[in-house]
């Protein structure tokens, strides 16, 4: 029990986006929406002018935030900054990778996925058999 | 010669009851990465009805009443949030464990209890004349929470006093998208938990 890892517990936690422009507005109509006293935000809109230092500066940002839980990634910006998604590995925030409009889901590019996939591929399974 | 019998008997036993664990840990991995996958499938569906119906809604109220621009970034508080507790998975481990708040009122910069939804609702409709209230109840008999329609009205006021229906039905499709959301976090985390277990039994077998 001495060794057990402590998991950051909360009341009232927010959940982050990193997205497109409909996706971001889309979760602010169901009431995500945060604005603090230092007028910081808990989202990033994502379009053709934002660079990769900005998406990256957002993700460090609200992955090393105590307030938020869970940090939504359209797919398409996760492959952009992949190192910094895959390199993440604590339980809070989780990172989300969800489909965007004009890129749906891939499975195969998600980092939860690859890091579980050798256990289920076929060649791990047939490796063991010989 | 029977205490020999007794110390293999023993053995086995301990090696069939390793067994036993190792097939557990296997099956709830498989499972959560199953449930994982198909809620993902249902996400995808429920925000491709949530965008058409945002584009609708925008091709009904005009390009320039539907945008980021209009985000409200007066200094205000998250009226759907989450809450995070902590769950036992073993004696060694636990994980975290999410369920989702939507439309707490806040009073004076105060939380009150709002909806928490961590499986799929029933809803029941009561009316009410100064707040409608929508009863929830779930599969594992969690206490009815009462749904604060003013919060969910304010939240759509941000484009305008009169907004489209079809702008409605979006706010309630990424609602649904929110619930599915933190089913998919919760199996996450029970993922990622059972897969660093069946890794270590692997490697203790293989060690």
């Amino acid at each position: 029990m001495a060794n057990r890892p402590q998991i950051r517990t909360a009341a009232s936690a927010l959940i982050a986006m990193i997205a497109d422009e409909d996706t971001v507005v889309g979760f602010l109509l169901a009431g995500v929406g945060n604005v603090d006293l230092r007028r910081k935000t808990n989202y990033l809109i994502v379009d053709s002018k934002t660079t990769i230092k900005q998406i990256e500066d957002a993700f460090k940002e609200f992955t090393s935030r105590e307030d938020i839980a869970i940090v939504l990634i359209s797919q398409y910006v996760a492959n952009r900054i992949r190192f910094l998604v895959d390199s993440h590995n604590k339980p809070i925030p989780a990172i989300l990778e969800i489909p965007s409009k004009d890129h749906p889901y891939d499975p195969a590019q998600d980092s939860v996925l690859s890091r579980v996939k050798n256990l289920v591929s076929v060649e791990s399974v047939a490796s063991d058999r010989r | 010669m029977m205490e020999d019998q007794e110390e293999k008997g023993n053995a086995e036993n301990g090696i069939g009851r390793q067994k036993q664990v190792k097939d557990e840990y296997l099956l709830q991995f498989l499972d959560s990465l199953d449930g994982y996958l198909t809620l993902l499938d249902s996400l995808s569906s429920t925000l491709s009805q949530g965008w058409l119906e945002l584009a609708s809604a925008r091709h009904a109220m005009g390009a320039s009443r539907i945008n980021g621009a209009l985000l409200d970034l007066k200094v205000h508080a998250a009226a759907t949030s989450l809450k995070v507790s902590e769950q036992d998975v073993d004696s060694m481990e636990s994980q975290p464990c999410f369920t989702l708040c939507k439309w707490a009122s806040s009073d004076n910069g105060e939380r009150s209890s709002g909806e928490e939804k961590s499986l799929s609702p029933q809803l029941r409709h009561r009316n009410n004349s100064q707040l409608s209230e929508e009863k929830v109840s779930t599969r594992t008999g969690t206490p009815l929470i009462l749904v604060d329609q003013q919060q969910r009205q304010k939240s759509l006021s941000v484009f305008g006093v009169l907004v489209s229906p079809k702008l409605r039905s979006a706010q309630l499709s990424f609602e649904r998208a929110l619930e599915t959301l933190v089913e998919i976090a919760n199996l996450h985390t029970t993922m990622l938990s059972m897969f660093e277990q069946v890794h270590k039994e692997l490697e203790n077998t293989n060690g």
